[in-house]
């Protein structure tokens, strides 16, 4: 077994097939121990038959992937007790009430049963439900629910907590609630893996992030190192008329030699050096053209930028498409399309 | 940890869900029997000059004075027969609803055999069920016993004689199983496409439990919820004025018939529910098993009243063992041993088919 100490998660050339459609088309990456790692990508991109196979509901079709050192083809069941997934679903049973919610979970994930209560007192303690215990989990806010559906994942103490967009849907207020309870689970060493559809999430929480799309990584890195491939300076950003967008690109392509790309009528380019003087020597160059600017600035490439660079799309068509695609994973067709 | 402690958790689950509806439950389960038993329940009320052939063996004045009886009032209008067969034969050409035999022993038994012989056409059992209870209280005046009369039919191919053939109780074994077999559908192991759609069957595969133990504590709670159903619908039975002929002991059988039927469809329903993706589909697939089986199954109308076309799938119908089973123990208060092992045996083979099938279709979300 080539394993290794440092890593949690191992994963070497994973394929999946659905008929004549493949999902997954050799993906690698290695995820280290203690880490909060992010997976991004558009709609289809394969992240979620990725995770299915992660969790062992979905058989690769070719590759290999190794959790704490154990090889999921061999022992998975092993594997499933050290991992906490929580869906983006947030799947507690409405009818039952917290407790008998976390108790039916402590079973299933076979602790004995002289440690349950204790277990599903203390899950109730952390997610700030115990005077809620023995309330049906149905009439809880959206922001309880997703606490329980937490402690829920958690019930197992396992090594890694997979999250499928564990704040979609949720509040700001909720959001960074949910923030700060991923990385106090990671302090106390849990490994995180998280898909997220929002760029800032990614930026802000994880470690590292691997984009993926068309079932491949197209980058990996953290954040920062993501950026650095958009651009080694700062990125240049003009909004003008959509008349004058052509007119722009072109100026600036010829006299400035940037490459323009066109992010929602916003003209984006990397500039490396003379930053400035490159900035007013273009606002020079636009008020001669006589062009009507409604910004100019330069700025840090974002996660968004590393995003359309990768992938070519922006992450908003990718989250309008979102919603359906969960639904047909959800229906139980072949994963997607 | 086994299977079998992984599908009790699971069982348990959809029990406490089961629990927190209970009224909901209870109240829906018992509707439809209720409106069937208090609506058909009653038909054959109001029947009046039921023709009845009578062939006199005895002769003697008892005998006479019983044929009186039996003419007083306008229930029974009587038709003198010379012989057994000649009544049989009217009866089989639908000419009266009954015959009555009296043996030459009347009033008196004769090494324990009857002297009454009543046979009775199943067709007509609106009409039977008014003439025979009133025949049989005749005899009882004259015997002062009330064994002294044999009820039979050999008229017909199914056996629905007995002493209490009133429509009611003939109806409320029907109703029974028609509250079994639709909550085993419509119940629990329905819940799978719920389950499915909310993300809780993806929820209990990261465990690691095995797929089986999703399926057999469904099936587990499924046949339970619906042996819930029928035995409510037994006792609503009971308050709306039905009665078992064999008595309480009659529950030692009917109790059987009903948790083999409810396994059977519960496994139907994990079936169902583990190809069709949503509810409406699955309504409708579920209906056009469950409606067809259940009339199919002689619970409304005698199957021999059946046309002959019908009769294959009659005998087809794996309900129609289950309800001829419950009507020996209801109606004719004695199930015979070859009743017994056709009835058990078709219905346990029945539910052992469900079971199986739901095994092998269960598939995950995903995959």
């Amino acid at each position: 077994m080539s394993s290794n100490e440092q890593y949690s998660v191992e994963i070497s050339d994973l394929k999946k097939r659905f008929g004549d459609f493949e999902a997954v088309k050799g993906i690698s990456f290695k995820i280290k121990k203690g880490e909060i790692f992010g997976i991004l990508g558009p709609n289809g991109a394969g992240k979620t038959t990725t995770l299915n196979m992660i969790l062992g509901l979905l058989k690769p079709t070719g590759g290999k992937i190794i959790i704490e050192g154990i090889d999921n083809a061999e022992d998975g069941e092993e594997i499933k007790s050290m991992i906490g997934f929580m869906t983006q679903e947030t799947v507690v049973d409405s009818y039952l009430t917290a407790r008998e919610n976390l108790r039916i979970f402590a079973r299933l994930y076979h602790i004995p049963e002289e440690r349950i209560e204790q277990k599903v007192g203390h899950a109730l303690q952390e997610a700030n439900l115990t005077s809620f215990g023995d309330v049906a989990a149905g009439t809880f806010s959206g922001g309880m629910q997703r606490r329980l559906n937490l402690v829920k994942s958690m019930i197992q103490e396992p090594k890694i907590l997979i999250l499928d967009e564990p704040t979609t849907g949720l509040d700001i207020q909720s959001r960074v609630g949910m923030w700060q309870e991923i990385k106090r689970l990671n302090k106390a060493g849990i490994t995180v893996i998280l898909t997220t559809q929002y760029l800032e999430e990614a930026d802000q929480l994880c470690d590292r992030i691997a984009v993926i799309d068309h079932g491949k990584v197209m980058a990996i890195g953290t954040a920062s190192e993501l950026k650095r491939l958009v651009a080694k300076g700062n990125l240049l950003s003009i909004k003008v008329d959509e008349d004058d967008v052509l007119k722009v690109t072109k100026m600036l392509k010829s006299k400035f030699g940037l490459e323009v790309q066109n992010k929602e009528g916003t003209l984006v380019a990397p500039i490396e050096d003379k930053q400035l003087d490159k900035l007013i020597k273009i606002s020079e160059e636009l008020k001669k053209e006589k062009v009507n600017v409604q910004t100019i600035g330069i700025h840090l490439p974002t996660m968004d930028d590393v995003f359309i660079k990768l992938t070519g799309a922006s992450i908003r068509d990718a989250t309008g498409a979102q919603q359906g695609e969960k639904n047909i994973t959800k229906v139980g067709g072949f994963g997607r399309r | 940890m086994g299977l079998l402690y992984d599908s009790i958790t699971i069982f348990t689950r959809e029990m406490l869900i089961f629990k927190s509806n209970l009224r909901t439950n209870v109240i829906r389960s018992m509707m439809f029997p209720l409106i069937i038993i208090i609506f058909f329940g009653n038909l054959g009320n109001g029947i009046s000059n039921v023709p009845v052939a009578v062939a006199n063996y005895a002769n003697s004045p008892t005998s006479v004075q019983f044929l009186n009886t039996l003419q007083s009032g306008s229930t029974l209008t009587i038709k003198a027969v010379t012989n057994e067969q000649e009544g049989l034969n009217m009866l089989r050409a639908g000419s009266v609803s009954a015959l009555v035999v009296i043996l030459p022993s009347f009033p008196k038994t004769q090494n324990g055999q009857p002297s009454v012989y009543i046979y009775y056409a199943n067709s007509q059992f609106s009409e039977t069920g008014v003439a025979i209870p009133f025949i049989d209280n005749a005899v009882s005046k004259f015997s002062g016993q009330t064994s002294n009369v044999q009820i039979q039919n050999d008229v017909s191919a199914v056996s629905t004689q007995g002493t209490n053939s009133s429509y009611r109780d003939f109806l409320i074994a029907g109703v029974i199983l028609m509250s079994v077999a639709f909550g085993g559908v419509f119940g629990g192991g329905m819940s799978i496409i719920v389950d499915r759609q909310l993300g809780n069957i993806k929820s209990f595969l990261i465990t690691p439990i095995s797929k089986n133990a999703i399926v057999l504590g469904k099936l587990f709670s499924g046949t339970v919820q619906s042996t819930i159903y029928g035995l409510l619908a037994l006792v609503l039975g009971f308050l709306l004025g039905g009665s078992i002929a064999m008595g309480i002991a009659g529950l030692i059988w009917i109790i059987p018939l009903i948790v083999f039927v409810a396994a059977a469809f519960s496994g139907i329903a994990i079936m169902l529910g583990s190809r069709i993706k949503t509810i409406e589909v699955y309504t409708i697939i579920a209906q056009t098993i469950t409606m067809p089986a259940w009339f199919l199954s002689g619970a409304f109308f005698p199957a021999s009243s059946f046309p002959s076309w019908l009769q294959p799938f009659n005998a087809a119908d794996p309900l129609t063992y289950a309800t001829n089973g419950i009507r020996d123990v209801m109606l004719n208060g004695f199930f015979p041993l070859n009743h017994i092992i056709l009835d058990f045996g078709v219905v346990i083979a029945f539910a052992i088919l469900g079971i199986i099938v739901s095994f092998g279709l269960f598939k995950n979300t995903i995959e």
